[in-house]
């Protein structure tokens, strides 16, 4: 059993710790008050000062104290040793398997993420066609999203097991059996573990994605389809005319989130022995908390940064093309 | 506010005749057909997790699959129960989750009125850059953030993964409290404030109760994403095995059991199983909430 002070240690610090922010909220209220601020700025800051706190404390500082740490060699115990870029060099010139687990990452995110999309844009799209039950249909698709990622991971590794072990393979043998009975291996097998990872994180996010965007094509103002039904338009130009160009805000949305989350992906490789390479951010976690290279490790989460930073940005800068605001249009 | 309800499909037709109206269910047979290929997707491997859950280990791997074990080995969930120290993981997982879930809620209701509805200078720019925190891979903040805590000492505590909940860091639910009060009307609170209520009670008596549906939505997903938390667990606690919570837990048993010659996956399945019944439960009572949370974002945003 848990000891009764491990829960009342950690409650005790945590009251502390509100009692304080709740204090420097105060005292900022009073203090920007006291010296001629208007009530309204002086409650303001106040108010978002715990987000503020957090920022400087979580966000900025570790954020500079990683980029410090990437430049030394750390090992926890001794004092960081400053190294310059060695740790870059040696991650971009010569660590083979930090170049697989980044080319298996960006594999996977390349093929989950407009994979989830599209297939997800289809099931929405079925699903506001008037069908019945809307709701129900709704509940199951978003049933696999309610697991955490770990479990789908366990889940789905026991189902992709070889042979006929595993349920996918042996639902799917006739299939194999037309092609000479090379039945994918999955994750015995250098080659598959991209598509077995595939396979389980698509069955958790298409749900979601599915649900988000029925919200938007029910967001669509009916009054667009009913002027083009008056112009007699068909099934077809209606989808790419209007229905697309007006789901644009929620597909540019999906499209940043799955970004983000797909290159970081993290569980689900944690869950699953490979026989070669995992994803990246599991790569990092080896190189920080098993092998304590810290500094090394620091390196790699900098990469990481520096991708999702030049993804992000260049999903914005095309978004100017492609995404429909309302809002500009008339303008 | 209540929630939107689902706008019933204008049926075009019935307007002009009910003729039809047969053909059209017909024509939407193909529909129902690819929708509940789709289910199927969906659900076949929840069936096969706790069919699995209930299976003694030489009906594992039977072919064909059996989906309703015979016997029913009802015992599994005891032995993966006794296996570890499952109780007491369950009593962590549910002090974390409490205390995150309180604190992650209350921070980020303050931040979130503070944003919408008092001006300051660089409010729009703080917003900006609070936002803009979302994409900050986790990874980034790692490091510093475990070496932060190793400094307090409170490294294998349940402090790294509460504590911090009180710095409002759940970007995503100040935004989306922060639209909802931003959809108050002003004249309320504004006869609160003649009443002479402070920012304080204005936010807790007024505000909070006029948007209780995004409050559950925020409360909801906060579960069971501090249920379901399993990178603090694996970065921050150690050990005894008492002190792990539920992911923790789950993941140090598939570690063992795989280890072996013959994984016990029915155990796996039947600890899996139990893991997600509370989230499961959550879910069935708050579905609207669970929904309509995760559909804001990609509306609203």
């Amino acid at each position: 059993m848990p000891r009764i002070e491990w829960y009342a240690e950690t409650l005790l610090r945590y009251a502390f710790v509100a009692a304080v922010i709740v204090g420097i909220m105060l005292l900022t209220y009073r203090g920007l008050v006291a010296v001629g601020v208007r009530r309204q700025t002086a409650t303001g800051f106040a108010l978002i000062l715990p987000w503020f706190l957090g920022f400087l404390i979580w966000n900025l500082f570790p954020v500079a104290a990683s980029l410090y740490l990437s430049l030394t060699n750390y090992n926890i115990l001794q004092t960081p040793d400053f190294v310059g870029l060695a740790n870059y060099d040696r991650l971009l010139n010569q660590d083979q398997q930090f170049w697989a687990s980044l080319r298996l990452t960006m594999a996977y995110s390349a093929i989950t993420v407009p994979l989830g999309l599209a297939l997800a844009l289809l099931a929405a799209t079925l699903l506001n066609q008037g069908v019945r039950g809307v709701g129900l249909w709704r509940t199951l698709y978003y049933l696999p999203a309610v697991l955490p990622a770990f479990v789908t991971a366990l889940l789905w590794r026991f189902m992709l097991l070889p042979t006929r072990s595993g349920l996918v393979n042996t639902a799917t043998e006739p299939i194999w059996s037309l092609f000479g009975d090379n039945a994918p291996r999955w994750f015995l097998d250098p080659d598959t573990v991209l598509w077995g990872f595939v396979i389980m994180s698509f069955w958790g996010v298409f749900g979601a994605n599915t649900v988000i965007m029925l919200a938007g094509l029910k967001n669509i103002p009916r009054d667009l389809y009913e002027a083009a039904d008056v112009d007699g338009a068909g099934i077809l130009p209606k989808f790419r005319h209007i229905t697309l160009p007006q789901l644009t805000p929620t597909l540019f949305y999906l499209l940043i989130m799955g970004i983000i989350a797909g290159v970081q992906i993290f569980d689900i490789g944690l869950f699953v022995r490979v026989p070669r390479e995992n994803f990246l951010n599991v790569y990092l976690y080896q190189q920080g908390f098993t092998f304590f290279n810290m500094g090394y490790a620091s390196a790699i989460a900098w990469v990481m940064l520096v991708i999702i930073l030049v993804l992000t940005l260049a999903v914005f800068r095309s978004s100017q093309a492609w995404v429909y605001y309302e809002s500009e249009a008339r303008r | 506010m209540k929630a939107p309800p689902i706008p019933v499909p204008a049926e075009a037709g019935e307007l002009r005749s009910t003729r039809p109206r047969r053909r059209r269910t017909l024509a939407k047979v193909p529909i129902y057909l690819m929708l509940a290929l789709g289910a199927g997707f969906a659900l076949i491997p929840f069936i096969w997790m706790v069919s699995t859950a209930l299976k003694t280990p030489g009906q594992l791997f039977k072919f064909p699959p059996e989906w309703i074990p015979n016997p029913v080995a009802w015992t599994n969930f005891g032995e993966a129960w006794d296996a570890l120290p499952f109780g007491a993981m369950v009593l962590n997982s549910l002090f974390v989750t409490t205390l995150a879930m309180v604190g992650e809620l209350s921070s980020a209701a303050v931040v979130a009125y503070g944003f919408a509805r008092f001006h300051f200078p660089f409010r729009n720019a703080l917003f900006l850059l609070m936002l803009s925190t979302m994409m900050l891979p986790w990874v980034v903040t790692l490091i510093p953030g475990f070496l932060i805590w190793k400094q307090f000492g409170l490294i294998n505590t349940f402090d790294p993964l509460t504590v911090g909940a009180l710095f409002a860091w759940g970007p995503f639910y100040i935004f989306l409290l922060r639209q909802f009060f931003l959809g108050v009307s002003r004249d309320i609170e504004e006869a609160a404030i003649v009443d002479g209520a402070n920012p304080v009670q204005v936010l807790w008596y007024v505000m909070l109760p006029l948007v209780r549906p995004v409050l559950l939505a925020v409360a909801v997903l906060s579960f069971q994403g501090n249920w379901n938390n399993f990178k603090g667990a694996l970065i921050y606690l150690q050990e005894p095995l008492t002190r792990f919570t539920l992911p923790l837990g789950l993941q140090f048993f598939q570690a063992t059991l795989s280890g072996g010659e013959s994984p016990r996956w029915h155990l796996m399945m039947a600890m899996s199983t139990l893991m997600v019944i509370p989230v499961m439960v959550l879910f069935f009572l708050a579905q609207r909430q669970f929904i309509e949370g995760i559909q804001l974002g990609g509306v609203k945003g």
